[in-house]
């Protein structure tokens, strides 16, 4: 009896040493809730398309601080939000920071994306080997090419010198050299060059499979852009001739809903970032923050009740007001201005202001109300979205409205100053594209028009919108036009310096 | 667990106050790069292996050891790397007459060292003097709503003290009951236990567990002995709307909590900043009020083992498992309520929201031993193999718009809108495989030699297989003939080790890249795509490798025990995280070899003066020295945030705070324009001045930039020291412990946050000791009227003064009285004839005082990186101990 004990002993002993040793194997079990790309399935070519709709949901996801340090330096528009973000505020008047947690931010989400578009083009290529369909594949890279070029386009025009990326790896980049601002935009019109010839000759709307997403003409918007700044006017007039010529694009008549929820996907719109509230008053919504340029909530009174206001930053200048009250213009300034009471008293303290027309009021056409608040004057009336137009039960002030980024008045104004600078174009002569901008805007035609009348027409239109206006008077060295109402612009303050945060990392930055 | 602070040297409580949480312990300083790894150490309750003791009753356990050196912990396995606990509960004991035991305390939790926060007077003035014309707009706006102050007119007439509306007192009590006994086979310890803790922020805010256990070991026959210890822990929780702590703070004081002129308001009238202007409406009621969070946690522990007598005496063989259940569901649910028109939360916006947290571990253990004697030479062999597996599962979603009247209706199922995006689910399952082996070796008891060698495989790092060996000698020299004679030293033990041990807590890494599900609107329809992230963790295993040389020695008669030891622990592969050039990600990598190295002291006295009188007097010190040794060809790696930001240096401690030194404040506009650095960067008097380190004719002297910065400190401490007091005379007990530290530094993150947001409430010190200024029309500075400490309102809103420095890093040391309690005995007494049960009542009182010069709440914190809110509660309780 005993030896059977003692042999049953041993055998439990033996057993649960070598039951454990024959679990070797669960060491290998993979990590659970994560899909692993090499587990992905490429033989799937329907599924091609998702990595692209990943670049856009990267595309369309911006940080609120993004459009305005890109945009505020010009003389359309001053940083509000008075007594907030006071290195903003010393940014729009040249005092640069580097340690600033705004400049650090930006030239991280830009690139951060960067690299997201090549890993999306990596992963598109993976998929053509199976797909039997090469000019989608094409396609799909060329989409992702143009949405890339679209960030280092605003990354150079912010910074000048910075790294092109080639792959999705950013640690290569810690070996490499930066690009002068030159290269940059020699090699994004390069780039789009290549993406036109892949993508479809429609406008965004008109695409069915990617609702609102790039098309061959966006590629050569972005084309004419980099050459603009390159002053290479002759391919831009190339450019801008052939969006004109396809016929695909038009003027929106109602300047004043343009930007907001009926110019969605407007004829006018060549290139949006998209968001919505799907219709519902609440559960699931895409948006991005308007609330940064709305007027302060307690000092807002919207027509429809519990509206949302925001806070206060983004405030038209009083030089632009003046500049568009001495043109007459009456649809461009109220479309673009939401006026306080107090700014109105500003403008009338000047005696060659003194009278005001009629409609300049508080009230926006909309029948929102504005009080005085103290973080700015005026608002930027292209960011805003009336009350009425708010999908009910849904409260942040602009929910469900897009973000315009190109529009065609762009492309016909560009055309307009290349010719004037000599470039020869076709399609519209410079008379045509300026004057169909100024029909629009409820003003009298102009003939012969000089390269003059072309930036004043493009500082009325595109006041407030992406720095065109910083951007073009550094180009064209206008600069004392930057040093107004106090401000004093060297042209070493032309490109903001490189973020600390970078430089520590990436040491070639400063060579 | 807050009962050890102070006791073990070497040993470091970071506590928390919130109830029901659990302190964070850290034995030996930091091996691994906080905020990746978890730090904590092994706490073995019963064999069982646990993961943090919150739910335990401190009136069951009978014993408390720190296994701190490897060699020791090297047992214990791939979590020991931290450091080991060892907790016996109460347990019978063989052929005891069954004992029971009734423990209880009552007590009140009350806030201290609060934080005292600028009032109206000085928030008007910073105010004033802040060149923001809004922000005066904002008082104005404040004293036309709410009248003047009578005793100061340019003061609104208000002036709330948000933490003095928002405190109470909360109390706390503990019940329970033990049965332990045994038999000729068996013995046993059984028991049952209440908690309950209601929090200082006054709204539903408590915390209630029910406990039960069970601890049986049985001799069933003369050569097998099998046992059970079963844990069961019911507990329900209230968490309080932790937003409310951070917007007391934050919140300003010219509004008042209650405001009657919000007419619309339902139900309560509370007031909103944003009236007068402010960004946000900072009312910390509306938190407090409309928030329920509700937390159920179930918890069974469960060991049994079996254990085998091969060979009598000589050979025996124990298997066990553990398992630990944990299920957690949590209620989240914010009201709907109506204040103002920017200051709501509609019906449509009420929002359900609820989790389930499944955690389920297991380990099985296998142990044979086989000890033997062979003259004077005592030999003990072990060998040994552990399996763990360790799953965690996770399932959310959230509905809005749900009957919120009754808490019946509380239900995603109730709820009219189910956003889908908000269904996730999530999961985790690690293994784990061990075989160790370890040999001790002693000759009379006298000379002592051990060994241990483990093989430590997981599935969570991309290295799976880690082999770490121990040894260890030691040496009773008092047992030595020539020390015979030598009366002072009752006992004298020198020991040395060296032993490596992996480290099992840092989170899994991915190791390749992955995939994810994204979602995007396109023409107003919902569409999804996928994201590749190509940025991946590359783990291997975490090693610590430790020298460790020490003796321990009885003086007098045994009155005086001491222990010193000295140790080095290198841990290398350390997990760091790395910035991913450019896109402002982290990745961990195995990275470098950090260094932590220091003397540990232990005192103990203890002498009886007479029958009645005795004391006990126990001190212990410790040093740590942090170094960061190698980071494998980097010259630094950066981490913190890019504003706050930490280097980790080779020399340096790991993650310093790496800043500007300041150099005082410029005073006067002549100051300003004779400093060509003031002038450089548009300076005005009331900012500060930065120190440039370069000197003249060095490059970069004359300008304040990035290579001015230095290391400005670590967070770790350099010394912590613990005490304890006991007396005993005749049938009372008084007794104290205290702790402190000195030589760590604190970023106070709160001071940070202007940064972002300028119209919020300062701390007072700041308002008090601010460079008072005088501002123009076109608030430009005039002139200094008083100088101070800190600079002006206005600079304070400057980016020049909000730059990583020496204003930021304020100086932790701190000193605690931990406890002090006073004990009265009774026993062995006689009422009316009949034998009374013992008692015992005791007095306590819980971090009565805790003394520092820091800015802020709490000097305990742990990463160095203080947001914290909210103070730490001293506790007085009185207790009854009764034993039958």
């Amino acid at each position: 009896m005993k030896t059977i004990i003692n042999l049953l002993k041993i055998a439990i002993v033996v057993f649960a040493f070598a039951w454990i040793t024959s679990c070797e194997s669960v060491l290998d079990e993979p990590p659970l809730n994560t899909a692993f790309t090499e587990d992905v399935d490429y033989t799937n070519s329907d599924n091609m398309i998702l990595p692209v709709i990943g670049a856009y949901e990267a595309f369309y996801t911006r940080g609120w601080e993004e459009f305005p340090l890109i945009s505020v330096r010009g003389d359309d528009v001053n940083h509000g939000g008075l007594g907030d973000q006071q290195d903003f505020a010393e940014t729009d008047k040249f005092n640069y920071n580097k340690d600033f947690w705004m400049y650090n931010s930006v030239w991280q989400n830009e690139y951060r994306d960067i690299f997201t578009f090549h890993s999306a083009m990596e992963e598109v290529e993976k998929y053509r080997e199976y797909a039997n369909n090469d000019a989608l594949a094409n396609q799909y890279i060329a989409e992702a090419q143009v949405l890339r070029a679209f960030l280092m386009f605003q990354l150079s025009r912010v910074w000048g010198r910075i790294f092109i990326p080639t792959n999705s790896v950013p640690t290569d980049l810690l070996v490499a050299e930066p690009a002068s601002k030159d290269e940059v935009m020699q090699h994004i019109s390069e780039q789009m060059d290549e993406a036109a010839a892949s993508l479809p000759g429609v406008h965004p709307g008109e695409r069915t499979d990617i609702p609102g997403g790039v098309t061959k003409y966006t590629a050569l918007a972005i084309k004419a852009l980099a050459n603009l700044e390159l002053k290479n006017y002759q391919a831009v007039a190339d450019a801008t001739s052939a969006i004109i010529k396809s016929g695909k694009f038009s003027l929106e008549e109602d300047f004043y809903n343009l930007f907001k929820i009926p110019g969605k996907l407007s004829n006018e719109n060549i290139l949006e970032m998209q968001y919505s509230d799907f219709g519902q008053g609440s559960g699931d919504s895409k948006s991005y923050l308007f609330g940064f340029f709305g007027p302060q909530g307690a000092f807002y009174k919207p027509k429809v009740t519990g509206a949302g206001g925001g806070w206060g930053f983004y405030e038209p200048s009083v030089k632009w007001i003046k500049f568009m009250l001495d043109r007459g213009e009456v649809v461009r300034l109220q479309t673009s201005v939401l006026f306080t009471p107090r700014g109105i008293a500003e403008i009338k303290s000047d005696a060659e202001y003194a009278t005001l027309p009629d409609w300049i009021s508080n009230e926006t056409p909309s029948g929102d109300v504005v009080l005085d608040y103290p973080r700015a004057m005026f608002a930027s009336g292209k960011h805003y979205l009336p009350s009425d137009q708010l999908i009910p039960g849904r409260t942040a002030y602009g929910s469900n409205n897009n973000f315009r980024c190109i529009r065609y008045a762009e492309i016909l104004l560009m055309h307009a100053e290349a010719l004037t600078q000599g470039a020869s174009g076709t399609g519209m002569t410079a008379d045509q594209a300026v004057n169909a901008v100024r029909e629009r805007a409820g003003l009298d035609p102009l003939s012969g028009v000089t390269l003059n009348q072309v930036m004043d027409e493009k500082f009325a239109e595109l006041a407030m919108e992406w720095g065109i206006r910083y951007y073009d008077m550094i180009r064209l060295g206008r600069t004392d036009q930057l040093s107004y109402d106090g401000r004093t612009f060297t042209d070493d303050k032309t490109f903001l310096p490189y973020p600390q945060n970078q430089v520590d990392v990436l040491p070639n930055l400063e060579k | 667990m807050q009962a050890l602070q102070g006791k073990v040297a070497g040993m470091q409580v970071v506590s928390s106050g919130e109830p029901g949480s659990s302190p964070t312990i850290r034995v030996r300083g930091i091996g691994s790069y906080p905020g990746i790894g978890d730090t904590n150490p092994l706490y073995v309750v019963d064999g069982m292996f646990v993961d943090n003791i919150g739910f335990l009753n401190p009136a069951d356990i009978e014993t408390i050891s720190v296994l701190k050196d490897a060699s020791a912990a090297a047992i214990y396995g791939v979590e020991a790397a931290n450091g080991v606990i060892l907790i016996e509960t109460t347990s019978g004991k063989k052929n005891q007459k069954a004992r029971i035991t009734y423990d209880g305390y009552y007590g009140v939790q009350v806030a201290q060292n609060m934080v005292k926060m600028a009032n109206a007077e000085q928030f008007t003035a910073m105010a004033l003097e802040s060149g923001s014309d809004p922000d005066v707009s904002y008082i104005l706006n404040a004293m036309q709503r709410y009248g003047r102050s009578r005793i100061n007119p340019k003061v609104p007439d208000v002036n709330t003290d948000w933490y003095n509306e928002i405190l109470r007192m909360g109390n706390k009590q503990n019940h329970s009951l033990s049965v332990t006994g045994g038999s000729e086979r068996a013995s046993y310890s059984i028991g049952a236990n209440y908690f309950s803790e209601q929090g200082i922020l006054d709204m539903k805010n408590e915390y209630e567990r029910f406990n039960l256990r069970s601890k049986i070991d049985y001799d069933a026959t003369d050569w097998l002995t099998i046992g059970g210890n079963v844990l069961f822990s019911n507990a329900l929780q209230y968490q309080p709307d932790n937003s409310a702590w951070s917007r007391a703070y934050w919140a300003v004081p010219v509004f008042p909590a209650i405001d009657e002129l919000n007419t619309d308001a339902w139900p309560v009238p509370y007031g909103d900043a944003q009236v007068l202007g402010y960004r946000g409406s900072q009312n910390p009621f509306t938190s407090m009020d409309f928030s329920n969070d509700q937390a159920k946690e179930r918890r069974t522990l469960a060991n049994f083992y079996t254990q085998l007598e091969i060979i009598p005496e000589k050979l025996t063989f124990k298997t066990s498992y553990n398992s630990i259940f944990i299920s957690s569901l949590n209620r989240n649910v914010r009201l709907p309520y109506y204040i103002t028109e920017n200051y709501k939360r509609d019906v449509e916006d009420a929002s359900i929201s609820k989790s389930t947290n499944t955690w389920f571990k297991q380990i099985w253990d296998n142990v044979l031993t086989y000890n033997d004697s062979f003259g004077d030479h005592n030999v003990t062999v072990m060998v040994g193999s552990e399996y763990r597996d360790d799953a965690w599962d996770y399932l959310t979603a959230r509905g809005l718009e749900f009957p919120y009247e009754n808490e019946e209706s509380w239900f995603i199922d109730q709820s009219l809108t189910k956003p889908e995006e908000s269904v996730r689910d999530s999961g985790s399952r690690y293994y784990g495989l061990s075989y160790f082996g370890r040999i001790s070796y002693n000759y009379m008891n006298r000379y002592l030699l051990y060994g241990t060698f483990r093989a430590d495989g997981t599935s969570k790092y991309q290295e799976k297989w880690g082999y770490f060996p121990t040894v260890g000698a030691g040496w009773v020299v008092s047992e030595e003939r020539f020390m015979e004679n030598v009366d002072l030293i009752d006992y004298l033990k020198v020991r040395a080790s060296w032993g490596k041990l992996g480290n099992n807590s840092v989170p899994a890494s991915d190791g390749a890249s992955t995939t994810s599900v994204v979602t995007v609107a396109l023409n107003d329809v919902l569409t999804s795509g996928t994201s590749t992230s190509s940025n991946f963790s590359y783990l291997k295993w975490e090693v610590t490798e430790e020298i460790n040389v020490g003796f321990t020695t009885h003086l007098f008669d045994s009155k005086l025990t001491l222990d010193a030891d000295y140790y080095i622990r290198d841990t290398e592969n350390a997990v760091i995280s790395i910035q991913v050039p450019l896109i402002g990600q982290t990745v961990r990598r195995s990275l470098g070899v950090i260094r932590n190295s220091g003397f540990e002291l232990g005192l103990n006295w203890t002498n009886e003066i007479s029958n009645d009188l005795s004391y006990q007097v126990g001190v212990n010190v410790s040093t740590l020295n942090n170094e960061v040794l190698n980071l494998y060809g980097q010259e630094y790696i950066d981490g913190g945030s890019a504003e706050f930001r930490q280097r980790t240096m080779i020399g340096e401690p790991l993650l310093a705070f790496f800043g500007w030194e300041t150099d005082g404040i410029y005073q006067t506009w002549n100051e300003i324009s004779n400093d060509p650095i003031a002038v450089e960067n548009n300076l005005e008097p009331g900012d500060f001045r930065y120190k440039d380190q370069q000197a003249e004719g060095e490059e970069g002297y004359g300008v304040i930039d990035g290579e001015d910065r230095v290391i400005l400190g670590s967070y770790l401490p350099t010394l912590t020291y613990g005490g304890n007091l006991g007396i005993t005379y005749k049938d009372i007990e008084l007794s104290a412990s205290i702790f402190g530290q000195t030589g760590n530094k604190i970023l106070n993150r709160r001071r940070g946050e202007i940064i972002w947001t300028a119209d919020l409430n300062m701390d007072a010190d700041l308002a008090i000791n601010r460079t008072q200024i005088e501002l123009d029309e076109s608030n430009n500075v005039v002139r200094v009227i008083e100088s101070g400490k800190y600079p002006s309102s206005k600079g304070l809103r400057k980016g020049w003064n909000q730059k990583m420095s020496d204003y930021l890093v304020e100086d932790g040391s701190f000193f605690r009285i931990q406890n002090v309690q006073l004990a009265y005995n009774l026993h062995d007494k006689q009422w009316f004839g009949v034998n009374m049960p013992d008692f015992k009542v005791t007095l306590t009182a819980e971090r009565p005082l805790t003394v520092f010069k820091y800015n802020g709440f709490n000097p305990e914190v742990s990463d160095g990186i203080d947001r914290q809110t909210y103070p730490i509660p001293a506790v007085y309780t009185v207790g009854l101990n009764v034993t039958f």
